[in-house]
């Protein structure tokens, strides 16, 4: 092909023995939206960051602009207009947001100064260019959201003259909201001639903005079509090997004598979220949804006694109301917080460690080595863990494998109530039926839920009540039996 | 084991190059003096290492929780004089061995406390007491040596079974720690600090505790130091230990400990504190400038760390 902008010949890529990418062949022309899909662990990330010069490959070819080339270097593949926002976040948490906009790339005055009143206005109109102008762009970027910084990343990328843009999995933390905003630059970068390779797992946006659809499994491509000779079930085929049905997920009935487990009367902290009021269940599942910067986390934060509260009270049958995580853990209660690479993974320890770690500080002082790999192996075989065994270190998985990791953890110290903060991000389809599959049936059996999540639909199949938060106000408190996302939708959007 | 792995092993363990460099060092002295390999001379050495170790072993953990101690060679001199004034005016040496440990402890225990509570940052703080203890050892004996009676001399040159005492404690210190380190909750919690202390923080690990923990360990054992020191000297002199923080520091970096925490194993800190002695006693041996020995060493850790992280360049991001 001579009109591609990028085309790569058998690709290959070993980790240790582990054999990743098997020749994966890929072409994208300039002005194309090509959607890159494979369940967790397929070799996606580690194809793209072959291609921006982020991992050195084995073998294969790659023609950028119609001459062979080897990028040795992120920044070489920068400067030739090749720009990969990574699956991870990778700000640099204490630089201001701006900073971090044009880092490498401050433009100076002639006395080599860096001018940040230019700077700063520069920034806002990025920001409000990826709808974001609430971020004020001299915070530090480590005090922003998991989503707000996904959304400054984005920013960056188009701080710079991209050719090619790669998106790995840039929507994970957004709701449909922002998700929309991001959709609007894409489509016009793409009218600018830009190529965008797009990873994602949720089906919608991948035919809401996609021109072709190439699936990975194994490290092999075993589908490359153009997205409207494709459906979904196909997809899904192509990714599992087989077709899949996803079971119709039946919400627990709970029943109006069950016990209350937490109850929340008005609570608030200073400024970013309340008051709020709610009364858990036994055996219920509050899902809680909300626009990016709604205060979602923050309410979590709260119930688990890491974020100090301001007002209100909250009680629980024991008396017993945490005031920090490890008492938290300790009362039965488990958290799967937001942004797995800064608050979740401890990167260099084992897998098996890293599932066992919070349920180990309820037991003795002398670990029980053999039953932390036993634990590991039936959460391995229940979410589908792709690794090579329990010792290996968790930095090494792919970024859905890590997920499921943490969310093992949760599930491991048998809590009571159980909170995740977007649990399935990051998630391949078959998993997250899975995950959906285990949360009920723990529900069933009397543990209760609150978990917050930007997939709406995830939200209306998943919880037995619904909040909704707008700008720190509870807008809407449900029983999930007749809500339509319009509902909800409306609920987020409504001033309080 | 295949040959593959055996190298893989060398080329990822920094443990395994200094492990290498410590048999060539051996070797070359074997050769290069007639009286390395004397009894005398292998019991001097295993002496210079075992202060060095059971030192490191408490600097270890705490680097691993990612945080630094600078404090432990003035706390060697301070434990130093304090037992040997304890033992002097109650006579009772027993008394003068928990007064040693416990100053360290003591000491240990403030550092932790003042990182974890006050939040100062670990380098500050303990460069702070490295200075207050030193200070309070030279102004509690007004700069003078302080006699140790006899039993301090068996800790010092004593032998049991034809061992020295302190390679025996070296040994038995190095079990537990290894078995704390791998074994036990709190050992596990201390890599799981260093490598990411927000998510441990977030999985429930009390993470103030673990920190002050292997402050106090690291106090104690620099505590248990200074009295093995003093007793090899036979006298305990307020400047004991002076710039021994830097000796641990780099036994611990040549035994594979990462510096920012999260990773590095026991056995491998053993090995880094067994050249460190293993020079110094070269360096007797053949006679070479004292001032010699500082730039060797220094040497000796860049060189480990470079090639080591040469090694795993790629590996890391
Ligand atoms: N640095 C590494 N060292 C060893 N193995 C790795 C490393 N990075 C990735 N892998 C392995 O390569 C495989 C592919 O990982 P990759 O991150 O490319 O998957 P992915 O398709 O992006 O998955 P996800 O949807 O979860 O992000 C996984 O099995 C993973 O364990
Ligand atoms: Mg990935």
């Amino acid at each position: 092909m001579t009109d591609c902008l990028l085309s790569a010949r058998g690709i290959a890529k070993s980790f240790d023995q582990n054999r990743v990418l098997h020749g994966v062949d890929f072409d994208i022309s300039a002005g194309q939206v090509v959607a890159l899909l494979g369940e967790n662990g397929a070799g996606k990330s580690t194809f793209v960051n072959i291609l921006s010069g982020a991992l050195p490959r084995d073998a294969g070819t790659i023609v950028w602009n119609g001459a062979e080339t080897v990028f040795r270097d992120t920044r070489s593949a920068l400067d030739a207009g090749i720009i990969h926002i990574h699956q991870e976040l990778s700000l640099i948490s204490s630089l201001s947001v701006m900073e971090n906009l044009f880092i490498g790339d401050y433009r100076t005055g002639r006395s080599g100064v860096i001018d940040r009143k230019s700077l700063a206005a520069k920034a806002r109109e990025l920001l409000a260019r990826v709808g974001a102008a609430h971020i004020d762009p001299r915070v530090e970027a480590g005090s922003l959201s998991t989503a707000e910084q996904q959304i400054v990343e984005i920013a960056k990328a188009l701080a710079r003259n991209a050719r090619l843009l790669i998106l790995d999995e840039p929507t994970a933390s957004l709701t449909p909201h922002e998700a929309e905003a991001l959709f609007a630059i894409v489509r016009d970068l793409r009218a600018h001639g830009v190529a965008i390779i797009f990873i994602s797992h949720r089906f919608d946006e991948v035919f809401a903005i996609s021109d072709r659809v190439v699936v990975l499994r194994d490290g092999r491509v075993v589908g490359d079509r153009p997205v409207s000779q494709t459906t979904r079930a196909g997809i899904i085929a192509d990714m599992t090997g087989r077709a899949f049905t996803f079971d119709a997920l039946d919400k627990p009935a709970i029943s109006a004598g069950a016990p209350v487990r937490l109850k929340a009367e008005a609570i608030a902290d200073k400024g970013r979220v309340g008051p709020i009021s709610f009364a858990l269940r036994k055996g219920e599942i509050l899902g809680i949804f909300g626009l990016v910067g709604a205060g979602r986390t923050e309410l979590l934060e709260l119930l688990c006694g890491i974020r100090p509260l301001a007002a209100g009270r909250i009680t629980r049958p024991d008396g017993i109301v945490p005031v920090n995580s490890t008492q938290a853990w300790q009362s039965g209660l488990a958290l799967l917080p937001e942004g797995r690479k800064t608050n979740g993974i401890l990167p260099s320890l084992s897998l098996a460690e890293n599932v066992a770690v919070a349920r180990r500080q309820k037991q003795g002082a002398i670990l029980d080595l053999g039953g932390e790999k036993s634990l590991f192996a039936r959460f391995r075989d229940s979410l589908g863990i792709v690794s090579e065994g329990p010792q290996q270190p968790v930095r090494r998985l792919s970024g859905g494998n890590q997920q499921k990791v943490i969310f093992a953890r949760c599930l491991a110290s048998e809590p009571e109530i159980l909170f995740l903060d977007e649990p399935t991000h990051g998630v391949d389809v078959r998993t997250k039926a899975d995950i959906y599959r285990q949360v009920q049936d723990l529900a069933k059996k009397g543990m209760s839920v609150i978990f917050v999540s930007s997939e709406l639909p995830e939200v209306l199949a998943l919880a037995s009540t619904v909040m909704v938060l707008s700008r720190g106000r509870q807008t809407m408190l449900a029983a999930n039996d007749r809500l339509t996302e319009n509902d909800v939708l409306t609920a987020a959007f409504a001033q309080a | 084991m295949t040959a593959a792995t055996v190298i893989r092993f060398v080329r990822t363990r920094r443990e395994a190059t200094v492990l290498a460099m410590l048999i060539l060092v051996f070797l070359g002295l074997t050769f290069a003096s007639e009286f390395f390999l004397t009894g005398r001379n292998l019991s001097n050495v295993a002496r210079q290492i075992s202060v060095v170790g059971i030192v490191a072993l408490g600097q270890a953990l705490v680097i691993i929780a990612g945080g630094i101690d600078l404090s432990v060679g003035s706390v060697i001199g301070l434990s130093a004089v304090t037992g040997a004034i304890v033992s002097a005016t109650t006579g009772m040496p027993s008394l003068g061995i928990v007064g040693a440990i416990g100053i360290g402890m003591a000491i240990g225990f403030t550092n932790g406390v003042l990182i974890t509570k006050l939040r100062i940052n670990p380098f500050i703080t303990t460069l702070g007491t490295l200075s207050i203890a030193r200070g309070a050892a030279l102004l509690i004996t007004n700069g003078n040596p302080q006699r140790f009676d006899n039993w301090a001399a068996f800790l010092g040159y004593g032998k049991i079974g034809g061992l020295p005492v302190q390679f025996i404690l070296l040994v038995a210190l190095t079990i537990l720690v290894w078995l704390f380190a791998t074994r036990t909750r709190w050992g596990r919690n201390v890599y799981a600090v260093g490598d990411n202390a927000r998510a441990a923080r977030l999985a429930g690990i009390d993470v103030a505790k673990t920190r002050i923990l292997v402050f106090t360990v690291s106090g104690s054992l620099a505590g248990l130091g200074g009295l093995l020191l003093g007793g090899m000297l036979t006298n305990a002199n307020p400047n004991l230990g002076l710039g021994y923080e830097l000796d641990v520091i780099a036994a611990v970096i040549l035994g594979g400990v990462a510096l920012a925490g999260g990773r590095g194993s026991i056995g491998g800190v053993v090995i880094g504190a067994a050249l460190i002695g293993l020079l110094r006693n070269a360096f007797v041996l053949l006679n070479v400038s004292g001032y010699w020995q500082t730039i060797t060493i220094g040497l000796v850790v860049i060189l480990a760390v470079g090639a080591d992280s040469l090694n795993r360049r790629t590996e890391e991001d």
